[in-house]
């Protein structure tokens, strides 16, 4: 019996993995051919090891500066961004405030609006308020906007299963309230602290548009860079490709880091223990 | 000793930067939705015109269509995600050889930046350029040119979303599974229940506070849309995958009709709060049967 | 014999010590006149083309070491940069102290006065004005970028003709010459008029059929989803059938017939039939294709004749890492409607799109000195000969002349020859200032008339109706 039922979940699995990996082969596939094998009856098969598009890429120190930047920002981000939603959750699960819920959805809608809306008056604001056009701050305080409410939903469920009662018994020890959030909450909401820091980061390092619009020479990130093969003289799909495959990249590495932790992490504390 | 005060200050980062990157923002464009300001018009300035904006934009064919088109896309998109997930999550309460592995495999299209998924589709589906014309034509007969076929220029948005965004769910669900208390389940087993009934009357219900919210979420960012399927088809056949999100960016930055376009944008924004209250509405208001 | 060749060593120590006494003395113009602004970072926003990339890469390296002065190049993608530079205008924010003014956009930033006049503050500034930087040697490009007053807005950086590229290979291939005699009864040469070039699409996609050949009969820039289609029809395709300026009537902008426009004429509607009836001809990825995806489509060798910019004949004729056709393109003029030829050469219309951009500076500047030490750079004549070769752009009448131009032009098959002799008869876009906001209104029913969901006839109709609509909420067309 035990043999039988997974065989099935192999099969399929295995049939899903190859509509994952598909796209993601191709785009490997277009990043190791030159620009004159890429029209033709295509062939999903490596028909050679052609470097030169990783080459350029690496090489040109431009695309190096900006998935430095991509990673400072994206980094960056992720930090004040878990640790601000770390704060704001325990406020709103320990302390009775004002019109929480309304502050809550409010919070929320944030992430709702389309894009474009924000375009045009951040731009304004960031040229001519304050001076964080093409700025890296300006980057990573921009994302906060988005990723704020997502991580404050993710945490809220994390904080509200952590038993009140373990907080007043660390104070009656005589802990501070920084302790208690140290001591005692940090640790129990670990799950928690690493799905939000890895959705954060994701949303962070893959964010296009307002990168695009708010930055130029100084903070430009890598999805950025991945818009400017696009020109009249001929898309260079094999340098794009590469590029995406090296964008792919640190992100698999931070995955990595934090995979135990997703899946008990993501719950949106709709589950309680 | 529980101030509110020690909460508020707690709050206060958060909502600093929400309200002067997030409200600010918010009012501006709310303002402008009352003018009608084209900087490459006759008369560049803003120009009072009331709610004359909104008033246009209920008869504007080619809002309504992109709304339309947004709502089916979502529809489809979140549906199938919600399906495919849930059994792809069920699948992985089981036990199998590799089971860690495929997770991670599985989770590899959320890392991938919308824009290059965006570009890996557009290549896979070019022809003459990748492969998927080239075997459907050959395997199936199929014509597939997606930019002369407006069906299957959707298709291939909403599959591409599935593609890049059901390991969210999957994940999700598999999370509200594992928590899940096993007894109620075996109880039911033992009482001969088959399995449609068990899903109907004890899973079901257990997991909608976390069915609820990928909802929600994956709802939010349909809407939204924007990088991916304009990298894909740029809004084309025509306008047949324009959807809300590049409709405004189209409006807003090419057109640079920004009275116009932030009337849309707030219009838009109202629809999708309406939307997501009703949504929340009907599926929370009835009460959860059995135990 | 030992004579003559000290003269000649003679002759050659001179010329290159009055060459190197030029180019130090170019170089110490810069010096100084920059001494005021070293140190100071211009900014500048342009597309990332391959003129673009030379000015960065070379160029603006050149420059900054002659001067001091930093300069922080950002190239992006085409939406982006107008975008970017637009807004950055609007409202005044000092971002960018240059910005690419491509042909079709200079008569909206005109007429929002967005660029400094440059005669003008070259007159006014005498220190930065460059001995090496002189306007006449442009060529009539130049003149889209000057105001009413005749004073230049604009250093043309780049420029190109919209042209029809046909398989020199294919054409002069003795075997298809006679089966293309057999059948349409006229010598296989490229195309005068729209009829031939069909009878030589058709033919070409059967021989493609017929030899199990990846090989179709015509280009078609056709994407239904951004608006290089709808480029490609108005600026290239409905010229040729005597149809100008999209159609509009430049006296009172109207569109439809019934008000004096020519946008839904039988010309126009002539036109429009004959280019989507193209897309049988085409290989399938047309109706994606943009201006990057022609150039790929035809370099792979996948049609025997298209309409490609300017900037891409010569990597597509000579560079064989990214070309399969290298040696085999011809260059021609583009088939006219009978009459049309006779209404250009009386300067009524015009053949076909002459392509290209300048880089001017917004009066939101901060450092308009150093941004204008910067352009004028660039203007030289010096440096148009090298930036030349490198992207197949030519603004300057002397640059035709260089020997390495010229070599060029021979492996393109006469491409700047053609420019040099045949440019008069082509023409930017027309002066409209509310060239992007019209396009986005009326595009849709361009792309709809691709899909078929619309004939072309009733495309032009509903397109006509929809720009006077237009027009009139932008406040530019009073009624009849």
């Amino acid at each position: 019996m035990k043999k039988k039922s997974s065989l099935l979940p192999l099969l399929i699995w295995c049939g899903m993995t190859i509509i994952t990996l598909l796209p993601i082969w191709w785009l490997f596939v277009v990043s190791m051919r030159t620009r004159v094998q890429l029209f033709g009856r295509p062939s999903m098969l490596l028909n050679g090891f052609y470097w030169g598009n990783y080459i350029e890429v690496l090489e040109n120190e431009e695309f190096r500066f900006y998935m430095w930047n991509s990673i400072i920002v994206a980094t960056s981000n992720c930090l004040l961004v878990t640790i601000l939603a770390l704060l704001a959750t325990f406020a709103l699960s320990r302390y009775k405030l004002a019109a929480e819920d309304s502050l809550f959805f409010w919070l929320i809608t944030n992430r709702m609006a389309p894009a474009a809306v924000f375009l045009l008056p951040l731009f304004l604001i960031y040229t001519q308020w304050f001076n964080l056009f093409d700025t890296r701050i300006g980057l990573i305080l921009l994302y906060g906007v988005f990723n704020l409410p997502f991580a404050i939903w993710l945490m809220k469920g994390i904080m509200d299963g952590i038993p009140k009662e373990l907080d007043e018994a660390a104070m009656i020890d005589g802990a501070s309230t920084f302790q208690v959030l140290t001591k005692v909450i940090i640790p129990l909401a670990k799950p928690g602290l690493a799905v939000t820091a890895i959705l954060t980061w994701m949303f962070a390092w893959n964010e296009y548009l307002f990168a695009a619009t708010l930055t130029s020479v100084e903070a430009r990130t890598i999805t950025t860079g991945l818009a400017e093969f696009v020109s009249v003289t001929g898309t260079n799909w094999g340098e794009l490709a590469a590029l995406s495959m090296l964008t792919l990249a640190p992100a698999l590495v931070f995955l990595g880091f934090v995979q135990r932790h997703i899946v008990a992490g993501l719950t949106f504390g709709a589950v309680k223990e | 000793m529980r101030s509110p005060v020690t909460g508020w200050l707690f709050l206060a980062p958060t909502i600093t930067v929400l309200a002067i990157f997030g409200f600010l923002p918010f009012l501006y464009v709310a303002f402008v939705g009352f003018f009608d300001w084209n900087p490459f018009a006759a008369n560049p300035g803003l120009v009072f015109a009331g709610v004359n904006n909104y008033r246009r934009l209920v008869f504007d064919d080619l809002f309504l269509r992109s709304i339309g088109l947004t709502l089916q896309f979502t529809f489809w998109v979140v549906l199938s995600e919600l399906v495919i997930g849930y059994l792809l999550a069920q699948l992985f309460m089981r036990d199998f050889p590799l089971k860690g592995l495929f997770r991670t495999i599985h989770t590899l299209p959320l890392l991938v930046a919308p824009i290059a998924v965006g570009a890996s589709w557009k290549l896979l589906t070019t022809p003459g350029l990748g492969p998927i014309p080239y075997y459907l034509e050959r395997w199936f007969g199929i014509d597939y040119r997606m930019g002369a076929f407006e069906n299957q220029a959707f298709i291939t948005t909403v599959v591409m979303d599935i593609w890049h965004w059901t390991p969210l769910v999957t994940l999700t669900l598999l999370a509200g599974l594992s928590a899940m208390p096993k007894e109620p389940i075996e109880s039911a087993q033992v009482d001969g229940a088959n399995r449609w009934q068990i899903f109907w009357h004890i899973t079901l219900p257990m997991l909608k506070p976390v069915l609820l919210t990928t909802i929600f979420i994956r709802l939010m960012d349909a809407l939204r849309t924007v990088d991916e399927v304009w990298m894909l088809t740029g809004g084309g056949p025509g306008t047949a995958t324009r959807y809300i999100g590049l409709h405004i960016w189209r409006v807003v930055f090419p057109q640079t009709d920004y009275g116009y376009g932030a009337a849309m944008s707030l219009l838009t924004l109202y629809l999708t709060i309406m939307l997501c209250w009703f949504l929340y509405v009907a599926l929370v208001a009835r009460k959860p049967r059995g135990s | 014999m030992n004579r003559r060749g000290l003269l000649s060593a003679a002759a050659l120590a001179v010329l290159m010590s009055t060459t190197s006494f030029n180019a130090f003395a170019d170089d110490a113009f810069w010096a100084k006149a920059a001494e005021p602004y070293k140190g100071v970072t211009i900014r500048g926003v342009s597309e990332s083309t391959s003129s673009s990339n030379y000015a960065k890469d070379v160029l603006a390296k050149e420059f900054s070491e002659k001067t001091g002065i930093k300069i922080q190049f950002e190239t992006t993608s085409w939406d982006q940069m107008y975008d970017k530079a637009i807004k950055d205008m609007e409202a005044g924010s000092g971002i960018y102290d240059f910005v690419y003014i491509e042909q079709d956009i200079i008569y909206s930033y005109l007429s929002r006065d967005f660029l400094v006049d440059i005669t003008q503050s070259l007159k006014d500034n005498p220190s930065i004005a460059s001995p090496t930087f002189k306007p006449e040697q442009f060529t009539t490009f130049a003149d889209y970028f000057k105001g009413p007053n005749g004073d230049l807005y604009g250093v043309p950086m780049e420029a190109f003709l919209k042209t029809y590229l046909y398989r020199t290979d294919l054409f002069e291939d003795a075997a298809i010459k006679e089966q293309f005699k057999a059948k349409y009864g006229w010598d296989l040469a490229p195309a005068k008029d729209h009829k031939q070039y069909r009878e030589i699409a058709e033919f070409f996609t059967q021989y493609g059929k017929d030899n199990d050949l990846e090989l179709w009969g015509t280009t078609v820039q056709a994407s239904s989803g951004h608006p290089a289609s709808f480029y490609e029809f108005v600026e290239t395709i409905a010229p040729t059938f005597g149809v100008y300026n999209w159609g509009l009537n430049t006296d009172t902008w109207a569109a439809t017939v019934e008000n004096g426009g020519t946008m839904n004429s039988d010309k126009a509607k002539a036109a429009l039939n004959w280019w989507v009836g193209n897309l049988q001809y085409a290989p399938p990825e047309s109706t994606s294709s943009t201006w990057d995806e022609v150039s790929a489509t035809f370099s792979a060798g996948r049609a025997a004749q298209a309409f490609v910019y300017g900037e891409n004949t010569a990597w597509i004729a000579t560079d064989d890492t990214r070309s399969t056709v290298v040696g085999k393109v011809g260059v021609a003029l583009p088939p006219v409607e009978p009459g049309v030829m006779e209404e250009i050469e009386a300067g009524k219309g015009y053949i076909g799109y002459y392509d290209g951009g300048a880089f001017g500076v917004p009066h939101s500047s901060k450092n308009k000195e150093a941004a204008l030490l910067f352009l004028q750079y660039i203007g030289q004549d010096s440096v148009q000969a090298d930036w030349a070769v490198n992207a197949a752009r030519v603004t300057h009448q002397a640059t035709y002349d260089d020997p390495r131009v010229q070599e060029q032009d021979q492996k393109t098959s006469g491409y700047y020859t053609l420019m040099r002799d045949q440019g008069k008869l082509f023409a930017g876009a027309p002066a409209f200032p509310f060239h992007g906001q019209l396009r986005e209104a009326i595009a849709p029913y361009f792309y709809d008339a691709i899909t078929g969901k619309l004939t072309p006839d009733q495309a032009l109709d509903q397109a006509a109706v929809r720009a006077e609509e237009e027009l009139t909420r932008l406040g530019y067309r009073k009624q009849n």
